[in-house]
């Protein structure tokens, strides 16, 4: 051992002092609560994230404009998935080890959701999900600290099997991303359909092009030549505005065909495409803005448009959303104990612009519904499609049972 | 039959715009001993700035055609002064790490200037709606205008590069450069001038594209790693291989979309093996220079 010589005593003393008075600050009641969020901010798919962010900034702004959390003022850190699960799990270690946030939100891609939702126990921080939408992790990879606030697959495909169903198109096909998302819609709605409607066709020659494809020409053309009435088109972001600008050139909607896109009512890919998105087709969104009639959809619409002078998408919503779960789950557990929230979480109802939410106990799955509604005229001011026949589904009736989900804790 | 018919038109539409995106990336390697990462953030930067021009300050595609590249090509020579010059005696793998930091520098600069939303750009009104070319098979127009912008480049390039003075320079100067050098050609105006060029055609690709795929933060990473492709299957370096394979990646999509849905996704990757091993110099990699 190496005795300290008198210098190198004081340097450390002030060292000490230095990092005591840190540890003080630190555990004084008056710093933020952290919220961690993880979103793809990069590359073609940024935009969701975009929107994500604004949602959390704008709750954030209006929660500690009303005296925060449990007397603490909110603060965001957030991270970039890349929409790669590699990424994401790092993100989540960062945030969690080195920002020392209290809870974790976000995710955009069933891919990342399947591979960093079996790390988040170890972190011992509940994540809320916001927008992927793969029913396993809510089903055979549930985890105690794992919930999902956004409609997933299995309701939406339910939901819209209700619809198909209704029409007279008898033979059915699909164009999706190849990857959990696309064959994953695909089979849960060939599934619901053959149930309410058995003698429909589900046909063998389906397209799944690669996501991200940039040219669906050939795919689009696949679908053309066949005999399929009914289409189910899963593609999101800017594949979906790449197919829906490809198939307008190749007459792909003059043809008489029963169009239902899965996540086309997202008012970012609405507002890209803007009176290029074919008039008539079903468009399908996790919450359309102009959906609920009640005093938080409209408030929050309203302060949307004000600080963003664009309607928020389903991304936006459901990230906003997630920080009031947070908030009530803070105030009724009383502190920000990662594992005492996840318990407070579970079973948990509160109000969400799309009307009163509550995370089912038995698989933490949001109990919504998807809205889908037929493309009408142009919005006179948001310059976007509006949704005309709008169905809101019953959320118990579109869910699945928990033990169908496979999910055990 | 007239599937095929549109399948082969659809191969030639994809192919010949990876040739013009890969063969940039080719000129530059074979004249600078290059890789260069930020090729595709050149083609997006193209990309961005038709629809600048065009959305933005409502001028013409002909107009997009003709400044955005230019202005890319001289974005092209100040990194090229800035930068590269500093790598090009260096070891390859030195200037891929630059121009990957570049290619982020871009990526980042896109989405502080342009944001992260997706953008459409329209194609001029005489190049909208389809033709019928197959019975009644109908063909985007503005995939002919691309199978006729690409042929022309095609026939354009090699004009350049067998034909005329600039092109055998070009070609003087990736053999020796040395050699080129005691020849008393000015060999860092000829490299200056190629990565310009080689970030003209990035960039003409980029406007080309624009009226048929999203204008997207993302688009530049998307289109590199074909062009890697394309230049693994033809052999780098090489204007022969560059064509020979973006027009094998061309059918490779064009055609394994359309009869091959279940392992679209493999073909590119498979066909990529398969030119490794049998072909490890690609398939005009040997001999043949550009």
């Amino acid at each position: 051992m190496t005795k300290l010589k008198p210098g190198k005593l004081v340097t450390s003393l002030a060292a000490a002092t230095l990092l005591s008075t840190g540890a003080i600050q630190v555990s004084a009641d008056e710093h933020p609560i952290k919220l961690g969020a993880i979103y793809i901010l990069s590359g073609s798919a940024a935009t969701y994230g975009q929107f994500a962010q604004r949602g959390i900034d704008l709750a954030i702004s209006e929660i500690n404009g009303n005296g925060g959390v449990l007397g603490r003022d909110l603060e965001l850190a957030i991270e970039d998935s890349q929409g790669k699960a590699a990424v994401a799990i790092q993100a989540a270690r960062k945030l969690v080890y080195e920002d020392e946030v209290d809870v974790l939100m976000g995710l955009d891609s069933s891919g990342v959701a399947q591979g960093l939702v079996p790390t988040i126990p170890e972190l011992q921080k509940p994540l809320i999900i916001t927008h992927a939408a793969t029913p396993d992790v809510t089903g055979n990879l549930c985890n105690a600290f794992t919930f999902r606030i956004s409609t997933n697959v299995a309701q939406n495909m339910n939901a819209a099997a209700q619809i198909a169903a209704e029409s007279d198109a008898n033979r059915w096909t699909t164009i999706g991303p190849d990857y959990a998302f696309g064959h994953q819609s695909w089979e849960f709605f060939g599934n619901a359909l053959k149930d309410l409607k058995p003698d429909v066709e589900l046909m063998e020659d389906t397209a799944f092009p690669r996501f991200g494809a940039e040219d669906f020409t050939p795919f689009i053309n696949g679908v053309m030549d066949s005999d399929a009435e009914g289409v189910l088109i899963s593609l999101w972001g800017g594949d979906l505005v790449n197919f829906v600008r490809q198939a307008t050139n190749l007459g792909f909607f003059e043809k008489d065909l029963e169009l239902m896109f899965t996540v086309g009512a997202a008012t970012e890919v609405l507002t890209a495409l803007e009176d290029r998105m074919p008039e008539g087709v079903w468009l399908a969104t996790r919450y359309w803005y102009d959906a609920y009639d009640n005093e938080i959809n409209k408030n929050f619409v309203k302060a949307y448009i004000d600080a963003y002078g664009n309607p928020p998408s389903y991304n936006a919503e459901g990230a906003y959303a997630a920080v009031y779960a947070y908030k009530k789950a803070m105030e009724t557990t009383g502190n920000t104990d990662g594992p005492a929230l996840a318990k407070t979480l579970k079973g948990m109802s509160f109000d969400a612009p799309n009307g009163k939410v509550t995370f089912r106990a038995g698989d933490h799955q949001a109990m919504v519904s998807p809205n889908w509604g037929r493309s009408g005229p142009m919005h006179p001011e948001h310059g976007i499609r509006t949704l005309e026949d709008l169905r809101i589904f019953d959320a118990e009736k579109v869910s699945r049972t928990v033990a169908e989900t496979g999910c055990t804790f | 039959m007239s599937g095929l018919g549109a399948a082969l038109l659809n191969s030639l539409d994809i192919g010949l715009l990876l040739f013009v995106i890969a063969v940039g990336l080719n000129i530059v390697f074979g004249v600078l001993n290059v890789i260069n990462f930020a090729h595709g953030a050149l083609y997006m930067l193209g990309a961005y700035l038709a629809f600048t021009l065009m959305n933005l300050l409502g001028l013409s595609f002909i107009v997009a055609l003709i400044v955005a590249p230019l202005a890319v090509a001289v974005l092209a020579v100040i990194i090229d002064r800035l930068v590269l010059r500093f790598i090009y005696e260096r070891d390859i793998a030195d200037s891929l790490l630059l121009t990957f930091a570049l290619l982020l520098i871009i990526n980042e600069s896109v989405r502080m200037i342009w944001g992260s939303g997706i953008h459409t750009v329209q194609p001029p009104e005489l190049l909208r709606g389809s033709v019928g070319i197959f019975g009644d098979t109908l063909y985007p127009v503005y995939s002919l205008f691309v199978i006729v912008v690409g042929l022309v480049l095609v026939a354009a390039l090699w004009f350049i590069f067998n034909r005329t003075r600039a092109g055998k320079i070009m070609r003087a100067a990736a053999l020796d450069r040395d050699m080129a050098e005691a020849l008393c050609i000015n060999t860092k105006l000829v490299v200056t001038g190629v990565f310009a060029f080689g970030a003209w055609l990035a960039a003409l690709g980029g406007v080309v594209a624009a009226p048929m795929r999203a204008v997207d933060p993302g688009m530049g990473d998307k289109i590199i790693i074909e062009s890697f492709i394309v230049v693994v299957i033809g052999g780098l370096g090489s204007f022969p291989g560059a064509l020979a394979g973006a027009m094998v990646l061309g059918l490779i999509h064009g055609l394994g979309g359309r009869y091959l849905p279940e392992i679209n996704l493999l073909l590119p990757f498979i066909g990529m093996a398969l030119v490794l091993l049998f072909k490890p110099n690609g398939l005009m990699g040997k001999g043949a220079n550009a």
